[in-house]
């Protein structure tokens, strides 16, 4: 599934968020959209997922212009799209379990497939969903209190990869893990990308990650694209603020997924 | 301020008939509104038991105080169980559960929206005002009238303690006194307030909540909302339905004039 | 937690001895408190008595037959009880529970702590001047309350029930005195001194996040109603045997 953003621009009240953004993102490709804090990395995402309306322009995902959608068509985009938040965002009255198969009980969950699942494909999905984030069967009838945030983190992740979705999209999906989970994910993410051509955008402020698995990125400053280029010709850009952004991962090379 | 008011007002209300609409329009489970009614009601009740007590024993102490001047005291049992089911017993147990139930609502609510558990709900594709606000605002709109009538009964009890260990009645004098002025009337009045109040303490919390932002400073100011306008309005409609029933009743007994 | 809002209130009482009091941050806070709740006290304590008065005039048409009774029983009644509870509830909710999220919030992002290395002491430079503000407005909102009640309810009476406004005050005035007065002003201080201190303690208790603010605002708005109507009920009872 390809995304396409189409002269987009994003104002809350006087203040211009996303200012005449257009840009494509190829099915399975990974692409890093960096940006200081406040600079609509996170607004870019709510706008594929059609959680906000652009003021101008539009949003297509394959074909399907997301600004015109009504609820029914919004949600049935939204079973395609996996969104992972910057919070683990897990429903605290709920299990682990039940947090993990929420998307699947949904009717029409996942593409190609509309009668509901068995109790039993269920739990299979779940755990196969949760070894993939290294995660055990141990914690299935926890509580997302009761365990770490870095666990809930992966859960999150797990819960949103459950209905296997064509477009991935990660706000901040590294923040607040430890650099062997945040490998684990950066690989995730590869390996989605590349045997099941799904589609990932990644909002991130770290440099290290995006080197080491993006295809592309981009660079939002002040409302505007900054630059969009493959990971080679953004290491030998000029821009000062990409400078500053690569230095960054040479001085800290601890952080990420820097090897 | 007045526009402020009225533009909130109107907020509600559409929330009010979106709610609606999911819930008409989408074939619903009663098990969860069912776990919601029990859960709302069994944690306020002690609550309301304990208030109910009080009011109707305020209420007591002062109508004692005002018909004792009349020599008028046989009167005390009537006039205080109507004006507590009429008037004030609504109104203020209606104000605890605005904290209570309105509160709290909007604080969970209000959790869910900050720590973007409801946008992960949506982006699930499952529809949050069906899932999360529905069985809720149905589940409260029942138990606050629930609880509404076990105070509303409480409070009975509470004045006939003040009544029989303060101002020394007989109990049975006191109870006699009662069906004389709670009649049907009275009662039919109590519980159209209670069922207005229920609604507007379900709906203006799942409003408020549902649609906080910013963090813990957010959460806090939907709950602060919440608690105010649901107050506010449940003053608004206490007048309202207070003159439309009495200029019902006033047409009633018109009617009934003219026909004898 | 009544234990912790009891020890609350001996160390915001102690306070009072700290010289001077901080009157920016006291004069700040009636601003807030009073000025700021003066307009939704005003507006719903005037649909209260315009209630009031359509209430009694039933009763008494019910009991006696008789309408001539509404000024006596409506006045007593709201100064004694309706012009004062009602408003007092209400603030429960606008300023108990915005003290409360307000602290709480400070609370959980650490503020408070940030506060106490700076050697400023959370209780006298927080909870007092709020104790002492609210004091101040709320006995002041009452009377306004009274007032807003009463001219509403004279309305009422005058455009409903034929009364001229004369005729009113002269059937109200043998049944108010001075000792009604007396227990609106000493409703009007407890209550002011009571809620800032419940919901300051509760802010202080707050702890978690989002959830935290959320349930501490919650637990602060219950606990302040009940203490409303139980120390209304026993200021009631006090007032009726003095």
């Amino acid at each position: 599934m390809t995304i396409r953003f189409d002269h987009v621009t994003k104002s809350f009240g006087p203040k211009t968020i996303l200012n005449d953004v257009s840009f494509e993102v190829a099915e399975g490709e990974i692409l890093f959209v960096l940006g200081k804090s406040g600079m609509g990395k996170s607004v870019t995402l709510k706008h594929i997922v059609g959680v906000m309306k652009p003021s101008t322009g539009k949003v297509y995902i394959g074909s399907t212009d997301v600004t015109q959608l009504d609820d029914e068509g919004l949600a049935r985009i939204r079973r395609k799209c996996g969104m992972v938040f910057q919070q683990p965002a897990l429903l605290d009255s709920l299990t682990i379990y039940e947090n993990v198969s929420f998307g699947l009980r949904t009717p029409g969950y996942v593409r190609s497939l509309e009668r509901p699942l068995t109790e039993m494909e269920i739990r299979e999905k779940v755990i196969a969903k949760l070894r993939l984030v290294h995660l055990g069967t141990e914690i299935l009838d926890r509580k997302p209190p009761e365990i770490s945030y870095g666990m809930q983190k992966r859960v999150s992740l797990a819960r949103t990869l459950a209905p296997s979705p064509e477009i991935l999209l990660f706000d901040e999906p590294t923040t607040g893990l430890d650099p062997i989970s945040t490998r684990a994910v950066n690989q995730l993410i590869l390996e989605l990308s590349r045997q099941l051509k799904v589609t990932s955008v990644v909002v991130s402020h770290d440099m290290a990650c995006a080197l080491e698995i993006a295809d592309r990125i981009l660079v939002l400053d002040q409302a505007r694209i900054l630059a969009l280029n493959t990971v080679p010709e953004i290491k030998r850009s000029k821009i000062p603020l990409i400078q500053e952004f690569l230095e960054e991962t040479l001085q800290d090379p601890g952080t990420g997924g820097a090897r | 301020m007045i526009t402020a008011i009225l533009e909130e007002m109107g907020s509600t209300t559409l929330f009010f008939g979106r709610v609606m609409k999911t819930a008409f329009h989408t074939q619903g489970n009663l098990q969860p509104i069912l776990k919601q009614i029990i859960g709302v009601t069994l944690r306020s009740l002690s609550t309301v038991i304990f208030a109910g007590l009080f009011v109707g024993a305020i209420l007591a102490l002062q109508f004692n105080q005002m018909l004792v001047q009349y020599d008028a005291q046989i009167f005390l049992g009537g006039l205080n169980t109507s004006a507590v089911v009429r008037e004030v017993g609504p109104l203020i147990i209606s104000f605890l559960l605005a904290g209570k139930i309105g509160a709290f609502t909007a604080a969970e609510l209000g959790t869910m929206r900050v720590t973007e558990q409801i946008e992960a709900i949506e982006c699930l594709g499952t529809n949050s005002i069906q899932y999360l606000i529905v069985p809720r605002l149905l589940a409260i709109m029942i138990s606050s009238l629930l609880l509404l009538i076990i105070g509303l009964m409480v409070s009975v009890g509470g004045a006939l303690l003040v009544a029989v260990l303060y101002a020394g009645m007989n109990p049975v004098q006191y109870l006699s006194s009662i069906p004389r002025f709670t009649g049907v009337w009275t009662i039919s009045c109590g519980l159209l307030k209670s069922v207005i109040y229920g609604t507007i303490v379900a709906t203006v919390a799942c409003q408020k909540g549902f649609n906080a932002s910013g963090g813990a400073r957010g959460v806090g100011r939907a709950v602060t909302t919440a608690a105010v306008y649901t107050n506010l309005y449940i003053v608004l409609a206490n007048f309202m339905t207070s003159q439309i029933l009495d200029s019902i009743h006033q047409f009633g007994e018109f009617i009934a004039r003219v026909l004898s | 937690m009544i234990l912790n809002i009891g020890r609350l209130y001996l160390q915001t009482l102690l306070r009072a001895f700290e010289w001077p009091w901080r009157w920016r941050e006291i004069s700040q806070f009636i601003v807030q408190i009073g000025l700021g709740s003066l307009p939704i006290i005003a507006l719903s304590t005037a649909f209260a008595g315009m209630v009031m008065t359509t209430e009694i005039a039933w009763h008494m048409d019910e009991a006696l037959h008789t309408i001539t009774m509404i000024p006596g029983f409506t006045g007593q009644f709201i100064l004694r009880e309706i012009g004062i509870v009602i408003p007092a509830l209400l603030l429960v909710a606008k300023v108990g529970a915005s003290t409360t999220a307000e602290i709480g919030t400070m609370k959980v992002t650490e503020q408070i702590d940030a506060l106490r290395l700076l050697k400023i002491d959370p209780i006298s430079y927080l909870v007092f001047p709020r104790f002492i503000a609210s004091i101040i407005s709320i006995a002041c909102l009452t009377f306004v309350a009274i007032g807003v009640t009463l001219a509403c309810a004279i309305g009422v009476a005058m455009l409903k029930y034929g009364f001229s406004f004369l005729e009113y005050i002269n059937a109200l005035r043998p049944f108010i005195g001075v000792k009604d007065l007396f227990g609106a002003v000493l409703k009007g201080l407890v209550f002011g001194a009571l809620i800032p201190i419940v919901s300051c303690a509760y802010g202080f208790e707050c702890k978690g996040g989002a959830e935290g603010v959320g349930n501490a605002t919650t637990n602060s708005v219950v606990t302040a109603t009940i203490l409303v109507i139980v120390f209304d009920f026993i200021l009631t009872a006090f007032l009726t045997w003095v």
